[in-house]
């Protein structure tokens, strides 16, 4: 595990919590003491040597912290003084809120007992800290632990999926891959049996998500077909950015701006296209120009030719 | 490594000596008895400094008192055991269990550390976790924004922020905020606050602040609001407007979900009458030509208006 050097103030931080945790583990072996503090056996061997030169003032056996871990087991004794564990520090108090609030989204109703336990441990939190942060998930978190779950026993998963893109909701079978992260949003590459082809699947958009039966073989991987559109953004900039998902930094110009945006995807550039009418214009290829005219031309048809009812 | 070591035990000496003792110690004591304190009478007291702002930084108060209020000069430290121990009081296995996931919530994102140094914690009060529930939920925090645990600790720290944010221009703008509190909507996260030169409390998004976040000044510059709500911030962007549309059978589900059908007579066969609510009206006008021919507005006359002259524009330009 390649990790950073931890500073001097780190790792006494962390013999502090060592020191507790031992206490309440007494006889824990090495190797899963390790595990829980995420460190190697011997980062771990390093700090329990430093932790044994620590006591009261005196220093003599009779003040020094006693440690035993020769045997691969761990045990203390002449601790009393770091015994207790060390409170939670305001940043940590503002993650773990965080972490409830998203937890409480995504609990059965039923379990009535378990709001009330996150509403009385949020209100201990809030008193502390105050009301400096919420989160409202946008992803189901048992919908996490189903996918979580398929993907370690590999297991096909039946899910109700809203394409925002074709503006439907379809039922499929797919056989989960790997959960990554696509622009800040949690997505599932997955092969998708009802359209034979690999897909990715946002979190957020599957309305429900089962087991199904275990996963058979799939095939290779083939290159995606890729779209490649040239586009002129003239104006809200950041906005037309962010919808053609194509990454900006600081402009110096009031100049349009030309980026080539890619995706599996030509519907989802023609929809852009056509929502962002006023502040971006396609310039190739030719053929998304005449998609999106036709799309313009329908959709303005349906306007002109509407009774509307004032 | 050696001084490396030496540092850690000095620190833990230091917290050791100041939670046991029962009256406030004086600075020669720690000197004298304390080990680790070496040198000069002045590295001495420079190493002191740094070794009580470092326990502060993590979270370890240690408090001054004078054993005799007559004599200022005989000030003395100590940590009081009920500010160090940890401080929701008594949890049950099912508490306990809440409070790691919550923390679990974190693992992998940009706030790892400090979620599982807090996890440490949470198990070292040895109650066992109730395994039925570890396994049903997966919470997770999927940020990578260094930018976010920066802003949460100047919300705690109580710090003055300064960043340079990116507006509909894409043009950079300098800002200068006292952060009060973060918020997670639609997927992003936001940072709320006094800004410091508008004179009003600001939402910003922290993907769209261009670099870094940076400190400015001193920690405890100011008071977060007690009465805080970060969700009225959303609320108060910008006024409510509102649009009657028809959406073709099936269609627009977004849009459907958002809204409120209105039962009338006047939708044709295969199509449905919505009344539907928005703020920012550009953003809403881009939303209705994403689903083309499938979603029409009916009302009001000048968002029909806006509309039809983008979607002319349309056929002029690609036409």
């Amino acid at each position: 595990m390649a990790k950073t050097q931890s500073t001097p103030v780190e790792k006494a931080a962390r013999l502090l919590d060592l020191v507790p945790f031992i206490s309440t583990h007494q006889g824990i072996a090495l190797s899963q003491l390790a595990e829980e503090f995420n460190l190697s056996e011997s980062e771990l061997l390093s700090d329990l040597n430093t932790l044994w030169m620590c006591g009261l003032p005196g220093y003599t056996p009779l003040e020094l912290i006693d440690l035993e871990f020769e045997s691969g087991y761990v045990s203390i004794r002449n601790a009393e003084v770091l015994q207790r564990v060390r409170l939670l520090t305001k940043q940590e108090l503002v993650i773990i809120l965080l972490g409830l609030d998203i937890l409480r989204s995504s609990l059965d109703p039923k379990r009535e007992d378990l709001q009330a336990a996150i509403s009385g441990l949020t209100k201990r939190i809030k008193e502390i800290v105050g009301n400096v942060a919420t989160a409202s998930p946008i992803v189901d978190s048992v919908h996490r632990a189903i996918i979580v779950q398929a993907i370690a026993s590999r297991m096909d998963l039946t899910v109700k999926y809203h394409s925002t893109i074709r503006d439907t909701v379809t039922e499929r079978v797919i056989t989960p891959l790997e959960l990554s992260l696509d622009l800040g949003f949690e997505v599932l590459n997955a092969y998708c049996r009802s359209a034979e082809g690999f897909r990715t699947f946002r979190l957020d958009n599957m309305e429900s998500v089962e087991l199904a039966g275990s996963s058979v073989s799939i095939p290779e991987p083939s290159d995606l077909a890729d779209y490649q559109w040239q586009l002129l953004i003239k104006s809200r900039f950041r906005t037309s950015s962010e919808r053609f998902r194509s990454s900006y930094k600081p402009r110096e110009s009031s100049a349009g701006e030309q980026v080539t945006v890619n995706s599996f995807s030509q519907d989802w550039l023609l929809r852009n296209a056509v929502s962002t009418l006023a502040s971006v214009e396609v310039q190739l290829p030719v053929s998304a120009r005449s998609l999106i005219a036709e799309k313009c031309q329908q959709t303005l048809e349906l306007y002109e030719n509407w009774a509307f009812p004032n | 490594m050696h001084t490396v070591s030496r540092k850690t035990e000095r620190l833990v000496n230091l917290t050791i000596a100041l939670l046991a003792t029962k009256r406030y110690i004086t600075k020669s004591e720690i000197f004298r008895t304390v080990d680790g304190y070496e040198g000069s009478e002045d590295s001495k007291e420079r190493m002191f400094e740094r070794d009580k702002d470092d326990l502060r930084n993590l979270g370890i108060e240690i408090e001054v008192g004078t054993f005799d209020p007559l004599f200022e000069d005989e000030s003395g430290y100590r940590i009081k055991p009920e500010n160090y121990q940890f401080q929701l009081g008594e949890v049950n296995a099912q508490e306990i269990t809440l409070l790691s996931l919550a923390a679990e919530a974190w693992r992998g994102a940009s706030m790892g550390q400090s979620a599982l140094s807090a996890l440490n914690k949470l198990h070292a009060i040895g109650i066992e976790s109730d395994t039925e529930l570890l396994l049903d939920l997966a919470p997770a925090i999927v940020n990578q924004d260094a930018n976010l645990a920066f802003a949460i600790s100047a919300i705690t720290s109580k710090t003055v922020l300064s960043f340079s944010y990116l507006n509909e221009e894409l043009q950079p703008q300098s800002r200068v905020l006292e952060p009060f509190a973060v918020t997670s909507r639609y997927g992003h996260w936001y940072i709320f606050g006094n800004d410091l030169d508008r004179k009003a409390n600001r939402l910003f998004r922290l993907d769209r602040v261009s670099g870094e976040l940076k400190l400015q000044g001193k920690s405890g510059a100011f008071e977060i609001p007690a009465d805080l709500d970060v969700n009225s911030a959303f609320a108060n962007s910008s006024g409510i407007s509102s649009a009657v549309i028809f959406l073709r059978d099936g269609r627009g589900l977004n849009l459907r979900s958002r809204g409120e059908q209105i039962v009338t007579t006047t939708a044709p066969v295969g199509w449905q009458e919505f009344r539907i609510e928005f703020r920012d009206r550009e953003r809403f006008i881009e939303e209705i030509l994403w689903y083309g021919n499938d979603v029409l507005v009916s009302e009001p006359a000048d968002l029909r208006v806006e509309i039809l002259s983008q979607l002319r524009a349309g056929v002029a330009t690609y036409g």
